[in-house]
């Protein structure tokens, strides 16, 4: 269970959001949304572990993300948290399967089946060779859902994963967050402003920002 | 860091292989009598055998200082020809056990122009036992040969690791037999000379007074060895320590070279850094990346500069005449050069100390977003 608790974040002394509480039960989804510059991104990083919170606690089951050491987090984060960034944050000097092994490397898993079977399935099999640069937006964004799963990961946070999708790449990519959610019994915790990927998905939860 | 290492490798060599070549060169002889001039120039010329001598000194008198009471004994050589660059000695047989030689091969010559030779003259000329050759005017090879009385080898040594591999050793008579055809006054027994005499005192207390007595009284000079080579190395040392300040400068830059590749290194990958810690990638694992990449790059440097410094070195070794005087087979320049090396790793590892710190204090989501 991910549980938010009063969650709260300033910068420079001007509050972004306060007082944020959720609970995603396991397997359930959460669908994070709001206008642009509401700081979805910015609860997305302090989910994530990646920002530090003003205030507030997050919980993963029992264990409360912010207590951890640094390096308690940067690891919890690899074994148990999968996250498909806005802008991807691929490195696009390297290949498809470099970006991959990277992430497996993070988690010291020998085995690269796994990583050819999602290959597979985000339709990039015959393209692991080809450099990040290389690819199109929706390519791009299929490598780093691809990534985001490489640890079967328990929580997958997905910023804007449709942002600069036509219509069927949209419902490609969120048809393929879905499966792969549902292949490894992970929780989806999507932030979007796009308004199409309501009537593509259902949502357990949705956390409107800026009510 | 390649080329300071290279430098300062090769101050190193030098440095210690020609002060041990020196030091085992010297049988623990007290003082060496030879004609007035430099006694450095003497030492150089009839212990080390790299300069040419101070002159020439009459047998007759030499004997008399052999016989002096402070005196335990003596050895004279004479010295004026060479085989190949390779000097020949004409001595007694007594020169044999200052350097505690032994035979490989023959024995010890039993009449004038029968000749010994040391285990590198015989790898370099390829001359074996019963074989004749013939000597040349001077100290090195000119040209100017004694064809009408060639030397016979009749005996070959073995290594000893001193200048003795590198001498052609035969008996006084055959050098004067040689020089009596051009200079007729060595027929004559009380003209007969000597290049120097190799003395061991008695008692070390001697050395105050019985080189003043030879200095003062004769026409001859007294000289210390170790007073002369510590003297030489002294002067060779301020040389040394101007490489040594040079070889640290440039140690120094490639120190700060190492520093500022690795702080750019990061500055251009901070983003790709990022990425890796939102994978999971620790700060410890990304600190230990870099620190491992910086020490790669000092590792791999001063190891290629080590390797150069030797090759450099042996190349020098191997053109210059000198090279040929210095005894190869020593190691104790491997401590100092290790100590060196583990010196500029530690000093390495506190330069990759900087840029690592960087990366473990990076702010991953400012990084992410500034990209």
């Amino acid at each position: 269970m991910l549980i938010c608790e009063n969650l709260s974040f300033s910068i420079d002394g001007q509050k972004l959001f306060s007082n944020i509480d959720f609970k995603i039960k396991k397997e359930k989804d959460l669908l994070i949304t709001g206008p642009s510059g509401i700081g979805k991104t910015t609860l997305l990083s302090i989910l994530c572990g990646l920002q530090q919170p003003t205030a507030g606690n997050i919980f993963y089951n029992d264990i409360c993300l912010y207590n951890l050491a640094e390096n308690k987090i940067d690891e919890f984060r690899g074994n148990q948290l999968g996250i498909v960034f806005q802008n991807f944050n691929l490195i696009n000097t390297f290949t498809i399967k470099q970006n991959l092994q990277l992430a497996n490397t993070a988690l010291d898993l020998k085995d690269n089946d796994h990583m050819y079977d999602l290959l597979q399935r985000v339709g990039l099999a015959d393209k692991s060779h080809v450099t990040v640069s290389k690819l199109s937006i929706g390519e791009k964004q299929r490598v780093a859902i691809a990534r985001a799963f490489i640890g079967k990961p328990k929580w997958v946070f997905c910023d804007e994963p449709t942002s600069s999708l036509d219509d069927n790449n949209t419902d490609m990519i969120i048809q393929l967050i879905k499966e792969e959610c549902q292949r490894y019994k992970s929780s989806l915790i999507l932030i979007t402003h796009d308004k199409r990927i309501q009537s593509l998905l259902n949502f357990n939860e949705i956390l409107e920002l800026g009510e | 860091m390649i080329l300071g290492m290279t430098v300062i490798t090769v101050s190193i060599l030098v440095n210690q292989i020609t002060k041990d070549t020196f030091k085992k060169n010297n049988p623990n002889l007290d003082v060496v009598i030879g004609a007035k001039g430099s006694p450095l120039q003497l030492i150089l010329s009839s212990i080390h055998h790299i300069d040419i001598p101070t002159g020439n000194i009459n047998y007759k008198n030499a004997k008399k200082i052999m016989k002096h009471p402070a005196i335990k004994f003596g050895v004279p050589i004479s010295l004026g020809d060479n085989f190949q660059n390779f000097r020949i000695v004409g001595t007694d047989k007594s020169f044999f056990k200052l350097y505690n030689a032994k035979l490989k091969l023959g024995s010890i010559w039993d009449k004038p122009m029968q000749s010994v030779i040391g285990s590198n003259v015989a790898n370099f000329t390829h001359l074996k036992i019963d074989k004749f050759f013939v000597g040349s005017h001077g100290l090195v090879d000119t040209g100017d040969v004694h064809s009408e009385q060639p030397y016979k080898v009749v005996g070959i040594l073995k290594k000893t690791g001193t200048i003795l591999d590198n001498l052609i050793i035969t008996n006084l008579d055959s050098v004067w037999s040689l020089h009596s055809n051009e200079d007729l006054s060595l027929k004559n027994n009380n003209n007969l000379e000597v290049t120097a005499l190799l003395l061991k005192y008695k008692n070390k207390t001697s050395a105050f007074s019985f080189p003043r007595l030879i200095n003062k009284n004769t026409n001859m000079q007294a000289a210390s060895p170790n007073l002369e080579i510590s003297k030489l190395f002294k002067i060779t040392g301020e040389a040394h320590k101007v490489i040594d300040y040079l070889s640290m400068l440039i140690i120094s830059l490639s120190f700060a070279g190492i520093l500022f590749t690795l702080l750019n290194n990061i500055n251009e990958r901070k983003y790709d850094i990022a990425i890796l810690r939102t994978l999971g990638f620790t700060k410890i694992k990304i600190f230990s990346i870099t620190l491992i990449e910086g020490m790669t790059i000092s590792f791999l440097g001063s190891f290629i500069g080590l390797l150069f410094g030797g090759i450099i070195y042996k190349t020098i070794e191997f053109f210059s005449l000198l090279g040929k005087n210095i005894v190869t087979n020593q190691f104790d320049f491997i401590y100092e050069l290790l100590t060196m090396w583990f010196v500029i790793l530690i000093i390495s590892f506190l330069a990759c100390l900087l840029p690592c710190l960087k990366v473990y204090k990076q702010n991953i989501r400012n990084t992410l977003l500034n990209s």
